[in-house]
């Protein structure tokens, strides 16, 4: 945890203030709730980690061995994603408050829910990754492209405007529709800029994490039915 | 000398055996180069002339600074699976392992970072012998630097893994960050400056952006980078030396 938020903080604090000098001063509080968005990932994302060791150390046969249903593991695992990465960039937003002067502070609190569900739905993709890893360490393949290319194509670093100008429309759409860039995008509107709540973004925020969460969590319980069936994933 | 590139070719061949890593690692340079490249360096426009060249560099320094990174860490895995005893069994002296080793990182680093170098030059314009091995000789020196580094870490694995590893990730984090790897020294604050130029990879890429012909005005003086990472290459070679000599034998990560 210490080393994760030493990772933001040096993000918000170093990066995001030298590309403010160097591109516009606004710039920095532009980026400074995009570095809260990926504080998230990468607290989700530990998921599929823990999920990927204990598949790999035999640490899941222990697992299987508790007195709780298979469907309840995945589920522990899918919610401690989630908590993980609200947990986390709720410290980073607090953090952040101090850098950029936050303009409704009730909408940061209304806003945890959606990031709760968004974590779900990261920490599914990654849980995901993690048991369709059968060899070595494809997982740390899967993971570094997944995060690469979320953040990337994302608004987190620009705007969807500057993308849909110099990129071809694809990869504007690809971006507008990331859960990473409508998280990014809800917390500078509704925290930063004190609008109202964007409730058409949130339902897309809702519609892009389920699916993820949901397929995590389907990806993960088949793994665990194999292994109780199989001996071995 | 031919056991020492036995054991060097052995290594090479695990890893070109798996060619995933280098797909990946050339997939997400030119992804990071096409998208975030591209459309950061027109947000910065007139603010810093060609921030996109000036960004491609720095994207090859953070691979040269994982290749090295990933060399440490196999290292400290050799030690955690128990295979270090065994290399340490062979008929080959400590200091021919460390060569084995460093042999190892450099075609690590050479297979993933040159097509990006040449692919960048070509596009560019820019692609000349000279200008390519020159480019390709200071990311090899401060590609041993850090190895060198990351290998006299190590120490702090055979304690603890875990420790290492976030040691690993902070030290990565102020070592990027604080340096002009993605940004010149010039636009940093005053209050940030001073700690930049602790960092190595300050010199590596100031050095190899000069070496490619970006603005000089922009960079530190090429001697002085030049010479400080040949100073780092060799000082922290030799401290991995003393420590694959004094302190390996016998450990196992914990």
């Amino acid at each position: 945890m210490a080393v994760l938020i030493s990772l933001s903080l040096s993000d918000m604090l170093v990066t995001a203030l030298v590309m403010g000098r160097m591109i516009s001063p606004e710039y920095f509080s532009f980026l400074v709730p995009g570095i809260v968005t990926v504080g998230l990932f990468t607290a989700a994302t530990d998921t599929g980690r823990r999920i990927w060791l204990a598949l790999r150390e035999g640490v899941v046969q222990y697992y299987m061995t508790l007195p709780i249903r298979t469907s309840g593991l995945v589920v522990a695992y899918i919610i401690s994603g989630g908590l993980g990465g609200v947990v986390y960039s709720s410290a980073l937003l607090i953090i952040a408050s101090f850098a950029v002067h936050p303009h409704n502070i009730l909408n940061a609190i209304l806003l945890l829910p959606f990031m709760f569900v968004l974590a779900t739905g990261i920490a599914g993709l990654a849980a995901f990754f993690a048991s369709i890893s059968r060899r070595g360490e494809i997982y740390w393949v899967y993971a570094q492209a997944l995060q690469v290319t979320l953040v990337t194509i994302s608004t987190i670093f620009y705007s969807a405007q500057t993308i849909s100008r110099y990129l071809p429309g694809p990869i504007a759409t690809i971006a507008d529709y990331n859960p990473l860039s409508l998280a990014a995008t809800a917390l500078r509107d509704s925290v930063f800029s004190g609008e109202l709540l964007n409730t058409t973004l949130l339902s897309n925020l809702l519609a892009t994490s389920l699916p993820l969460a949901a397929l995590g969590a389907l990806a993960y319980w088949v793994i665990l039915r194999t292994l109780r069936l199989r001996g071995k994933p | 000398m031919n056991r020492v590139l036995n054991l060097a070719a052995f290594n090479i061949r695990v890893l070109l055996g798996d060619p995933t890593w280098f797909i990946l690692s050339w997939a997400l340079f030119a992804l990071q180069l096409a998208v975030y490249g591209s459309l950061i360096s027109r947000l910065v426009g007139s603010n810093l002339p060609n921030y996109f060249f000036f960004y491609s560099i720095g994207l090859m320094i953070i691979v040269v600074f994982e290749s090295a990174e990933d060399v440490g860490r196999h290292f400290v895995e050799h030690a955690h699976e128990g295979e270090l005893p065994y290399f340490l069994s062979l008929p080959v002296s400590r200091s021919g392992f460390l060569v084995a080793q460093a042999i190892y990182g450099v075609v690590n680093t050479l297979v993933k970072v040159a097509p990006p170098l040449l692919a960048v030059l070509f596009i560019w314009g820019n692609l000349t012998v000279s200008g390519a091995l020159f480019a390709l000789a200071a990311l090899f020196l401060l590609g041993l630097g850090i190895t060198g580094t990351m290998v006299s870490l190590s120490f702090i694995a055979f304690k603890a893994v875990d420790i290492y590893m976030a040691v690993l990730a902070g030290l990565s984090a102020l070592l990027i960050r604080f340096s002009t790897v993605f940004y010149p020294l010039a636009i940093m604050p005053n209050y940030y400056s001073p700690v930049s130029v602790l960092s190595p990879l300050t010199y590596g890429a100031d050095l190899t952006r000069w070496v490619l012909g970006f603005d000089p005005k922009y960079l530190l003086n090429p001697v002085l980078a030049a010479v400080v990472v040949t100073a780092i290459a060799v000082s922290t070679l030799s401290l991995s030396a003393r420590i694959v000599d004094k302190i390996i034998e016998g450990v196992k990560a914990a």
